[in-house]
């Protein structure tokens, strides 16, 4: 039945090809440290479900997102277990990407032809970091408050540009309801739109150019 | 790695052997080890999938059971303002807590007596699809706008589309003031 199915698409689509490419392509002889890039994967699609899930309560609104989101963590049925899916799942971004960085280095993964996989490896680093910044903020609390006014500080430290970017970053000179939608804006729609395409040039790369083999001796 | 099969979990799991290019593998063991590796991925997916889907589901549906107005007595207004032989729209603002908002609504009731002691009201609500009906007191009913409906004055529905009468509330006098609760 589902060989039917499959075989009735196939002869539509070509999806089996797909498949093989994507999961039955040879790969060297390596260990688990290669798994650090699928966890950061595994990871990023538990943030983009749990965090479509939050945005159905939350609101970036300075007079209700402190409400709606103790509304998600205390009220709403297994809002605790999506936000702090969400939470926890930011750190293990960082955590995982960088992670996955060192594996890279120590193996001299970016060397001749993966220096542009290396190049859009970055950019992911990049944008790991930005997700967390502006997601820092949309709680509304003390702790967003501040962290926005530190990080936005260490912007201003900028050379000759240093006071607008902050006035970009707040939209104005000081936080504000301004600052939490534009935030949020980033969060939800800019960033995403950017990771996707990149993860999905990244991944690209790597299938095209396949995996590093573990550097031996001398090598 | 020849007896990773007859682990006792893999008999529970069908395998959906979605296989590819590489099925005409010689080698039996290495295709059964395959089958085996593709189901437990699978498995587990299924499982992980699960365990954020299932209380999605729950949170998701969470405020619905929130709505609903409150099955307290709503103070409308003075039992003397009631003409008799009349309807008499009286308006009573209700809150209603939508998640982390308190919101006030306004309720508006059609209230009528004959004999000062027993009092009708009725929803201004149209049954039909919600619009909200005006009193004509020349034609003795109830209009609604949006699909021309015409409900009489003890509810019932002389004309249009409605399914059923006027929503009805109970109703009680304390202190001179009228009272209404949901039925
Ligand atoms: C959202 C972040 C990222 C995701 C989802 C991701 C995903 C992946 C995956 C699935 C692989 C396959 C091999 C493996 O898992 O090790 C890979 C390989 C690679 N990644 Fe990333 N990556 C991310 C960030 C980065 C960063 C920050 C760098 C370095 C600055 C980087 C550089 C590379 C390179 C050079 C390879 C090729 C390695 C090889 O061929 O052995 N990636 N990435
Ligand atoms: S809503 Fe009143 S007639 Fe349709």
């Amino acid at each position: 039945m589902t060989t039917k199915l499959g075989d009735w698409l196939n002869d539509r689509s070509g999806w089996r090809t797909i498949y093989g490419t994507v999961f039955l392509r040879k790969i060297p002889k390596i260990n688990w440290a290669y798994t650090l890039g699928s966890a950061t994967l595994f990871a990023m699609v538990i943030q983009i479900v749990t965090g479509i899930l939050l945005t159905l309560y939350y609101v970036p609104d300075p007079q209700l997102a402190y409400a709606s989101v103790t509304y998600i963590t205390n009220e709403l049925p297994f809002g605790w277990l999506i936000r702090g899916l969400h939470h926890w799942g930011a750190s293990a971004m960082v955590l995982l990407v960088v992670l996955h960085m060192i594996r890279v280095i120590v193996y001299g993964a970016y060397k001749y032809p993966r220096e542009f996989t290396w190049i859009t490896g970055v950019a992911l680093l990049l944008l790991t970091f930005a997700f967390g910044f502006t997601g820092y903020l949309l709680p509304w609390d003390q702790r967003a408050y501040w962290a926005t006014v530190v990080g936005t500080k260490i912007g201003e430290v900028t050379p000759v540009f240093g006071d607008t970017i902050r006035a970009l970053m707040l939209g104005g000179e000081e936080i504000s309801g301004l600052t939490l939608s534009r935030f949020f804006g980033a969060h939800v729609w800019v960033l995403p739109s950017v990771l996707l395409l990149l993860v999905g040039i990244h991944l690209y790369l790597v299938i095209r150019n396949g995996i590093t083999s573990v550097p031996k001796r001398g090598e | 790695m020849a007896e990773e099969t007859s682990r006792p979990n893999d008999a529970d799991e069908q395998a959906p052997a979605p296989e590819g290019p590489a099925q005409d593998d010689p080698r039996d063991q290495e295709v059964t080890r395959r089958k085996f590796l593709i189901t437990s991925v699978g498995a587990m997916s299924g499982a992980m999938a699960a365990a954020v889907a299932v209380p999605a589901i729950f949170y998701v549906a969470g405020p619905v059971k929130e709505q609903g107005a409150s099955e307290e007595w709503i103070r409308l207004g003075s039992a003397s303002s009631v003409e008799t032989g009349s309807k008499t729209l009286m308006k009573a603002t209700v809150e209603r807590r939508a998640g982390y908002l308190t919101t006030t609504e306004e309720l508006s009731v059609f209230v009528s007596t004959d004999n000062g002691t027993d009092f009708l009201a009725l929803s201004n609500i149209c049954t039909h699809l919600g619009c909200r009906v005006r009193w004509v007191e020349e034609q003795d009913g109830f209009f609604c706008p949006c699909h021309n409906a015409v409900f009489g004055p003890d509810g019932s529905v002389l004309e249009g589309p409605p399914p059923r009468p006027l929503d009805r509330f109970e109703t009680k006098v304390e202190d001179g003031q009228i009272f209404i609760r949901k039925l």
